[in-house]
């Protein structure tokens, strides 16, 4: 393998093909990767500035029929630990998260069929009219895919009433890894396939909305594949432009059906920095604390990252199969200074809003991420009967005098 | 960038001075790592050994190799003897360690080698640290060490201070100098704050500049249980060589795959190197 000849390639801004990307990412020297990723980051990123957003990330229900079998997350319907989180509850936790300088929520939930298109729309509607500057970068392409199968609806028309009712940009996840042997695999083929995933993403940068895009790796999957994946989303951004950001973490084992082991430190600093090397089209890479922990995030600053991604707040579905890191804002910030960066607060746009909020404001420590929850918390939100279930167990549900939703 | 001079000295295993550590301190952190993983490969070649660390309470039933350890001091000389002579008894052959050099030292139990010279014949085969933060007088307090025939079994650092880790690294040189059966550093602090632990950053330049500080101690040591899996693995490509505390406890709820030994092992061939466990001092 001649790596002078790759970063000359790399550095003169050269594409690398499937075939190239293969030998790298398989036999070049880490350090080797790191410095080329390093460099492509510089290129893009010459001002020396890392972001992070100051957002919250909920998740709504966690009832599903997806079934993905590597998710820890998910209540199976009638099971007596799912919940739907009430408006009021969401209202709350925005309020919350406006108070620590937030203004985005990460709404993404369960495929819980007992929801159908009009709770989104009033949720979304509720919180704009409670909240108008309030960003809802919501529901993943798998989600938006649901509430088309469960509306009947196409998923143009889906996205289209969703931004309507205020959704202002579509996470990039449930994308796992977009090959579908791997799908089938994992029991996520049937919540969207490869090219159900990118077309719902299309359909968004269509509609005018921004994505992020992710890989999750470590299950399966080939090397070929996790390249492939990054392939599909390299050529989707060529055609569209509409991703933000690239986002990797590593499979999560713990508590989950599929089991095994978790992928290495070092596999996730050579996954992003071969990431940043394809991703040629991609200006920005976030670093994975809430899956690496805050100090390999804060090394992935070194292999092509430029951003630390969210403050989160809250973080259901990483904690429940084993992951319990935990950064606020001023350890983000403290952590990319460490590293010689200037920290900056930036929107789902990537438009720098400004210095570290906790700089300008008292803002209380936090060494723990809250949960969607309360432990034991089953109630149910009263306004969940004016929205017809689909399910035998939500009828029964929506049957029964409510009660009453947490103050 | 590494300054070609310092690097060049430092592949030549001479003794790089304070201003050129603090000049590599400053150096961009992949550049750093690249030299001590160089380094590394050059003194100590492509190993990597860890040792499956057994609480005095598990010994007796666990038939893994690897070494009985006491983790507490005990308020009272004869209870650390007490202590020790049980440990011993359940040892089964296995090297028995335990306790901190500044932590006796701090009991003040009388002349120091007499203290260590008891514990020795109590059974215990070394010391579990000499923390270099803590002991005021380390080159005496090594000293009745070696008087009492009882090892250390490493160097360490108690409390994260980037801004004496030259300073300590000078001082750990000089001790490895007079003591040279010193094989060892733990350079990475037994301490962190949870509201401000040390960063990636920090840990992976302080585990850097220990291998590129300290040519006459083989073994950088990274601290499994601590550290965790990820920053242990990334520390091993920055020079370290050598993974402490590794469980013996083996969740089987969890599947063969996910034991502490596969997980060490795995993460050790992933970054590169060959996993050997090692029953004795590094």
């Amino acid at each position: 393998m001649d790596l002078k000849a790759f970063e000359q390639r790399i550095e003169s801004g050269g594409r690398l093909s499937a075939d190239e990307a293969l030998q790298l990412y398989r036999h070049a020297p880490t350090y080797w990767l790191g410095r080329m990723a390093d460099g492509v980051r510089r290129r893009k990123h010459p001002d020396g500035l890392v972001t992070y957003i100051i957002d919250r990330n909920v998740n709504y229900t966690n009832v599903c029929v997806a079934r993905c079998n590597f998710c820890a997350f998910y209540r199976e319907v009638g099971h007596g630990e799912g919940y739907v989180l009430g408006f009021d509850e969401i209202y709350r936790k925005i309020a919350e998260t406006r108070a620590l300088g937030g203004e985005q929520l990460l709404l993404q939930g369960g495929h819980n069929p007992d929801l159908p298109l009009a709770w989104y729309e009033d949720l979304f509607r509720g919180v704009k009219q409670r909240f108008p500057d309030f960003k809802l970068h919501a529901l993943s392409p798998p989600e938006v895919l649901h509430i088309s199968r469960t509306s009947k609806l196409p998923v143009p028309e889906v996205i289209s009433r969703l931004i309507a009712a205020g959704l202002d940009s579509v996470p990039g996840g449930g994308a796992e890894i977009l090959v579908d042997r791997v799908r089938k695999l994992l029991n996520c083929y049937a919540k969207a396939s490869a090219d159900e995933w990118l077309d719902v993403m299309r359909h968004a940068h269509q509609a005018g909305l921004r994505t992020t895009a992710t890989m999750m790796y470590g299950t399966v999957e080939t090397d070929e594949e996790r390249l492939q994946h990054m392939l599909r989303l390299r050529d989707l951004q060529d055609e569209t432009g509409g991703f933000t950001a690239f986002i990797t973490w590593s499979y999560q084992p713990e508590h989950t059906e599929r089991g095994g082991v978790e992928a290495t430190g070092i596999d996730y600093l050579r996954t992003l920095a071969i990431a940043r090397l394809v991703l040629d089209n991609f200006d920005n890479l976030q670093a994975s604390w809430v899956t690496q922990g805050g100090k390999v995030g804060q090394l992935s600053l070194a292999f092509g990252a430029n951003d630390m991604g969210s403050v989160m707040i809250e973080e259901n579905v990483v904690r429940a199969a084993g992951a319990v890191y935990c950064m606020d804002e001023v350890e983000i910030v403290r952590n990319a200074e460490d590293a010689g960066f200037v920290a900056k607060r930036r929107n789902m746009h990537y438009e720098i809003l400004g210095d570290p909020f906790f700089r300008e404001h008292q803002v209380p420590r936090t060494l723990e991420l809250s949960t969607a929850r309360e432990a034991g918390d089953t109630s149910v939100p009263a306004e969940l009967v004016n929205y017809p279930a689909r399910t035998a167990a939500g009828k029964r549900q929506r049957s029964q005098p409510p009660a009453s939703p947490v103050a | 960038m590494i300054n070609i001079a310092i690097a060049d000295r430092a592949r030549a295993n001479e003794a790089l001075t304070a201003a050129e550590l603090d000049e590599l301190a400053s150096a961009d952190i992949l550049s750093l790592g690249m030299l001590a993983d160089e380094v590394r490969r050059a003194r100590v070649g492509d190993a990597v050994t860890f040792v499956r660390v057994i609480d005095p309470t598990e010994a007796a039933g666990a038939t893994v190799p690897g070494e009985i350890r006491l983790a507490v001091l005990p308020a009272t000389l004869v209870e650390a003897i007490t202590a020790v002579e049980q440990a011993s008894a359940t040892a089964g052959g296995r090297r028995l360690s335990g306790f901190s050099l500044a932590a006796i030292i701090d009991r003040n139990w009388g002349d120091l080698a007499e203290v260590l010279g008891q514990l020795k014949r109590a059974g215990l085969d070394a010391l579990t640290e000499a923390p270099l933060d803590l002991l005021t007088e380390a080159e005496a307090a090594l000293q009745a060490c070696q008087n009492a025939g009882l090892a250390v079994q490493c160097l360490s650092v108690q409390k994260p201070d980037a801004g004496v880790r030259t300073d300590m690294l000078m001082r750990a040189r000089a001790l490895a100098a007079k003591f040279p059966w010193l094989t060892t550093i733990a350079p990475l602090s037994r301490e962190q704050s949870v509201a401000v632990p040390t960063t990636g950053y920090d840990d992976v330049r302080a585990v850097a500049l220990a291998r590129l500080a300290l040519p006459s101690l083989p073994t950088v040591q990274v601290d499994w249980a601590q550290y965790g899996p990820k920053l242990a693995q990334v520390a091993l490509t920055f020079g370290a060589n050598d993974l402490d505390r590794v469980s013996i406890t083996d969740d089987e709820s969890l599947g063969r795959r996910r034991t502490s030994l596969e997980d060490v092992t795995r993460n050790i061939t992933a970054a590169g190197f060959q996993p050997r466990e090692r029953s004795s001092q590094a």
